[in-house]
């Protein structure tokens, strides 16, 4: 229990500066603060809540109820945004003449330099549409979902956590339980689907019995096999995708 | 054309109802009545509201419920909305309070440039919250939620996933923040995804800083010309606050649209001004004890309706998750137990724990269902 804790929190704070910054604030109220209510929200009550957070029988019960996965969010309870700028405010505050631009720049300065801009992250994209899905996704559903009715698709693993977002109307054998390595989902098709070399004659007859009436495939794969053998026929080429449609499958209204 | 009726009938939704609607507590705490505090007082009442009237329609099963919820939180919240148009016209005798940055109005030059630093700071969070798109893999969940619930009229019975039905989801359908984004794009008829997307983080991160400017007011009471400064490295913190992908900023900016992003960004900093707040009143209310003074009925009934103002804050985090139950009753139970402890006033931590019962009933149904 103790390991996760730990754990956790270390994964929690990442290079540390920023906690780091924020223990250091708490220990500026501790010694300099006389407005009660700040002490006890700012001050008192974190410090009570990190006794809570790092105590194995308080995270034990945590973890029997919620699940450990989620445990670091009681550090969420630390307000520590609002702690370190009060405090490099109020320091800001005490210091005379000009010399407190130079303090106010520093902290800035160090703010930046300790944490790490959320834009920079690698799952911040450009967004290609309004509705913040990949273009490709919003062609092929706008191609192949019929008003009114849903129809089976077969998709690679890139889109399988957008399609559903976009649109109801389609619906896949499998989704985004397959992303998730710790859920253990097993699905033949999606095998097939992810191997490097798209073998029809094993992807099709498996599409098939999920009445699927569309496969997509990349374009830049390999593909192996004959999809007329199985019904299927290109339908179209979108956005360097391959949709392949069972002519067999009624897909009217 | 269609588009821009949806966009109008959003901000309806998202900035004039909520004003409306925080109008209410604002006109019983007559030191708080400013547009910042009725927005994030309205959005917690509309939260609160919206738990109180979805969970039971979940939980009955019944048939087009969430058809029926629409209707039924639509009229509610109007009326609601409505009373709170009433007391504000009654209190335009007021009306030169209601400005959103009271206090000292010659600013230095130095404050409006760090007035203007945060608002260039606070711009570029909401150009970036259009401009670019966080991939995230809850997403699949709940947008997609979202997304079945505003076509299919039913809430938590279709597999959001993949396909076809499934048993009814309580454990998420405790929480149904994805319905409520549901109903703004069922009102607005926009596309849910571009709702989730783009319109609740502009909606919602603006109210992260009215709260922090709130905060911000209550921390420098006496020195209002400090709140610019304040803001400006909140706005710098939470852009930078990507030190882990776990933090409550890195939710707030790129995760605006799930719930979990709700609690750590709005309700959990809503539950910390609030707490301040009663506070606040409790030493007023101490000082005019002890001068004698005869205002003491005034801060009671202020004190009041702050302490109902936190029941609806714990009913809007059992709204956003169902971890937050847990997380609210830990950050009050703390508060609580400090309060009464500083304060020697156990009854401080009689009426938090009185404030935490949603969240134990909602933990009790988690349970049980």
């Amino acid at each position: 229990m103790w390991d996760m804790i730990r754990t956790l929190f270390q994964e929690y704070m990442g290079t540390g500066l920023i906690v780091g910054w924020y223990l250091l604030s708490l220990l500026y109220l501790w010694f300099t603060e006389k407005d009660r209510r700040i002490r006890v929200l700012f001050l008192y009550m974190p410090l009570l809540l990190l006794l809570l957070y790092f105590n194995p029988i308080f995270a034990r019960l945590i973890c029997i109820a919620t699940g450990d996965e989620i445990y670091y969010r009681i550090l969420w309870l630390l307000p520590m945004t609002v702690v370190i700028a009060y405090v490099t405010v109020s320091i800001y505050g005490r210091i005379k003449g000009g010399k407190k631009y130079c303090f106010a720049l520093i902290s800035a300065v160090l703010v930046t330099v300790s944490g790490s801009c959320v834009y920079a992250s690698p799952h911040f994209h450009r967004a290609e549409n309004l509705y913040h899905m990949p273009q490709a996704v919003v062609d092929i559903c706008d191609a192949i979902q019929v008003e009114g009715r849903e129809v089976m698709a077969v998709f690679p693993k890139e889109m399988l956590s957008f399609v559903r977002q976009y649109t109801p109307l389609v619906c896949m054998p499998y989704g985004r339980e397959m992303l998730v390595e710790r859920w253990n989902a097993d699905n033949p098709l999606y095998d097939a689907m992810e191997a490097e070399v798209l073998d029809m004659d094993v992807i099709l007859p498996l599409a098939k019995t999920y009445s699927s009436h569309f496969v997509i495939v990349p374009e830049d794969k390999e593909i192996v096999g004959d999809p007329e053998e199985y019904g299927f026929t290109l339908k179209d080429h979108i956005d360097g995708y391959i949709i392949y449609q069972d002519t067999n499958v009624y897909i009217g209204l | 054309m269609k588009a821009v009726m949806g966009c109008l009938i959003l901000c309806i939704w998202l900035v004039g109802i909520p004003l409306l609607t925080g109008a209410i507590p604002a006109f019983f705490t007559k030191r708080h009545r400013n547009p910042a505090f009725m927005w994030v007082s309205g959005y917690m009442i509309s939260w609160a509201l919206f738990q109180l009237e979805t969970v039971p329609l979940v939980l009955t099963h019944i048939s087009r419920s969430f058809a029926a919820l629409v209707k039924i939180f639509g009229i509610s919240s109007l009326a609601v909305a409505a009373a709170g148009a009433f007391l504000l016209i009654r209190s335009r005798k007021s009306a030169s309070r209601l400005s959103l940055v009271r206090g000292d109005t010659k600013e230095s030059r130095t404050n409006r440039i760090y007035w203007g630093i945060f608002f260039a700071l606070a711009a570029l969070q909401l150009v970036l919250a259009v401009a670019m798109n966080y991939q995230d893999g809850d997403d699949a969940y709940y947008v997609a939620v979202s997304t079945l619930t505003e076509s299919s009229n039913t809430m938590y019975e279709k597999m959001p996933y993949s396909m076809g039905v499934t048993g009814l989801d309580l454990r998420h359908g405790l929480a149904p923040f994805p319905v409520w984004i549901a109903f703004l794009a069922r009102i607005s008829g926009l596309p849910t995804v571009s709702v989730a997307h783009v319109a609740v983080p502009l909606a919602l991160i603006p109210t992260t800083y009215l709260i922090f400017y709130q905060i911000g007011g209550q921390l420098f009471v006496k020195k209002k010309e400090k709140l610019p400064l304040f803001l400006s490295f909140t706005a710098l913190l939470t852009i930078f606050g990507n030190y882990s992908i776990y933090t409550a900023e890195n939710f707030m900016l790129a995760r605006s649209r799930q719930g979990k992003a709700a609690l750590g960004s709005i309700v959990i900093p809503m539950a910390f001004l609030l707490y301040m707040l009663i506070l606040e009143q409790t030493q007023l209310q101490d000082e005019s004890a002890s001068q004698g003074s005869p205002g003491k009925g005034k801060y009671k009934r202020t004190s009041w309706m702050l302490w109902l103002l936190l029941w609806v804050t714990v009913l809007a985090a059992c709204l956003c998750t169902t971890m937050g139950t847990m997380l609210i009753c830990l950050l009050l139970g703390t508060a609580g137990l400090c309060s009464a402890f500083v304060y020697r006033k156990p009854g401080l931590a009689v009426k938090t724990a009185l404030c935490c019962t949603p969240a134990l009933v909602y933990a009790v149904l988690y349970f049980l269902v």
